[in-house]
């Protein structure tokens, strides 16, 4: 119970910071509409129809808009030193970085939220016919893809190539996230039944778990001095 | 110990050439030629080791790092960074001769296909690693964060592989590791070991040389702070 509120403590903090300066959501936000924009010059609609590429589209201005979002977990409180403090506070590390998942979880479900509708307003695509089967890829894609960033973010932020260097760490790692999203969004938006997005379920699921347990352990390492 | 490292090293590089002489005699002028692909399928000797030799430096990585993040061992570091270069040496090497042949086998030089892609992802794992290495202010936190990258793509090339597996393959199908037993005739699976045992020994000999090479810059940097156990203890104490 201690740990839920420890977790929840360091959530709240995020949270909270991002209500009140909104720095985060409002770049992310304007990027997905901005991606939205070009997507729409850059597809010859007379070419290909929108509606079959939406849902590599809308995965890759995720990924896009969430390293946007993730380079900046660490950044606010390295800066002024504040990280000592939170380092300082009797949080387990992996509490920390559970956390710190969680709050950008949440960060990155507002803009993913925000996508679909960019999507659904400019290429008038539906939600497909199993809305709760599509929640849940993009719940566990997204869950998977923040694990995995997170850990990274928290490496590249003490760096000194800081926020370049975390596309080359945490792309090659993101295939599975890809194509498991990809392809169980892109059956359900075709209106297949969800028995054929099944296995993707799982995998995406594996990944989530996966990727949320090797970086509670590994963290501490991150951000040991 | 150095020199017996050195000792191993030389001994291991020349086993490694010599059969890297013998490779070539059996590639260009013993083994038969494959009816189907013909002349071209003999890059398959140099391939396929040196993908072995890849992906087994990438499990020495990923185990080297896991016992440095646990014991804190600089010679577990080392060894990560001694078979990380290797690795990505041989990597490169599978990356270069794998197009070659796909663009006379199938008429293009790269396809998204299993193998390939999962070779492309490790090598840019290891450059991550080196990345990371590199641009950290104190060397041993970026020795740490290596360890990491190290691990978590390890424990993501599985998944990877899956994935890109369920995505689409036309690479060919293993003809060694086959549940029904090897279908290489005798002679290209005679070729295929030398090739096998060539590039095994080079890069154990590449190892132990710069497993040495980062033992001797410890040493060097040891010696410099002139503080006695100084700077040892500096990587063991965080």
């Amino acid at each position: 119970m201690d740990y839920l509120r420890q977790v929840v403590a360091i959530v709240w903090k995020d949270v909270a910071i991002e209500l009140r300066t909104r720095e985060r959501v409002a770049s992310m936000g304007a990027f997905t509409i901005l991606v939205g924009i070009l997507f729409n010059f850059a597809i010859d609609p007379t070419v290909v129809d929108p509606a079959e590429i939406a849902s590599g589209l809308i995965w890759m201005t995720i990924i896009f808009g969430g390293m946007l979002g993730l380079g900046r977990t660490f950044q606010l409180e390295e800066e002024d030193g504040a990280f000592e403090g939170v380092l300082l506070s009797p949080i387990p590390r992996d509490a920390l970085y559970l956390g710190k998942v969680a709050s950008n979880f949440i960060l990155l479900m507002v803009v993913t939220a925000l996508v679909f509708g960019v999507f659904a307003l400019f290429f008038s695509l539906g939600l497909g016919e199993h809305p709760l089967a599509l929640a849940l890829v993009v719940l566990l894609g997204v869950l998977g893809f923040v694990a995995v960033g997170t850990l990274f973010a928290a490496i590249s932020a003490r760096t000194s190539m800081g926020d370049t260097l975390l596309p080359v760490l945490v792309f090659p790692l993101l295939i599975p996230v890809i194509i498991f999203g990809v392809t169980a969004t892109s059956s359900l938006f075709r209106g297949l039944p969800v028995s054929e997005v099944d296995g993707n379920i799982r995998m995406l699921g594996a990944f989530a778990l996966g990727a949320l347990a090797a970086g509670a352990v590994l963290f501490r390492h991150v951000v040991e001095d | 110990m150095s020199g017996k490292v050195r000792w191993f090293g030389v001994v291991l590089g020349l086993l490694g050439l010599a059969a890297v002489l013998v490779l070539h005699w059996q590639v260009f002028f013993w083994v038969s030629t494959e009816r189907t692909m013909g002349v071209v399928q003999r890059i398959f000797y140099i391939h396929v080791p040196a993908a072995w030799v890849g992906f087994m430096a990438f499990g020495i990585v990923a185990v080297c790092s896991a016992v440095y993040l646990w014991l804190k061992d600089e010679r577990a570091d080392m060894a990560a960074v001694a078979a990380a270069e290797g690795g990505m040496l041989f990597t490169a090497i599978v990356l270069l001769t794998g197009p070659l042949w796909a663009k006379v086998a199938w008429g293009i030089w790269w396809e998204w296909d299993l193998r390939l892609t999962l070779t492309l992802l490790l090598f840019f794992i290891y450059l991550g690693y080196f990345l990371v290495r590199r641009s950290t202010e104190n060397l041993e936190k970026g020795k740490r964060f290596a360890a990491v990258v190290g691990i978590v793509g390890a424990l993501d090339i599985p998944l990877i592989h899956l994935s890109v597996k369920w995505f689409r393959s036309i690479h060919p199908e293993p003809v060694v590791m086959n549940p029904d037993g090897p279908t290489l005739p005798g002679d290209m699976l005679a070729t295929l070991f030398t090739g096998l045992a060539a590039f095994t020994f080079l890069f154990f000999s590449f190892f132990l040389f710069r497993y040495g090479l980062e033992r001797t810059r410890h040493a060097l940097a040891h010696r410099r702070t002139g503080r006695g156990g100084e700077a040892l203890s500096e990587g063991m104490a965080s």
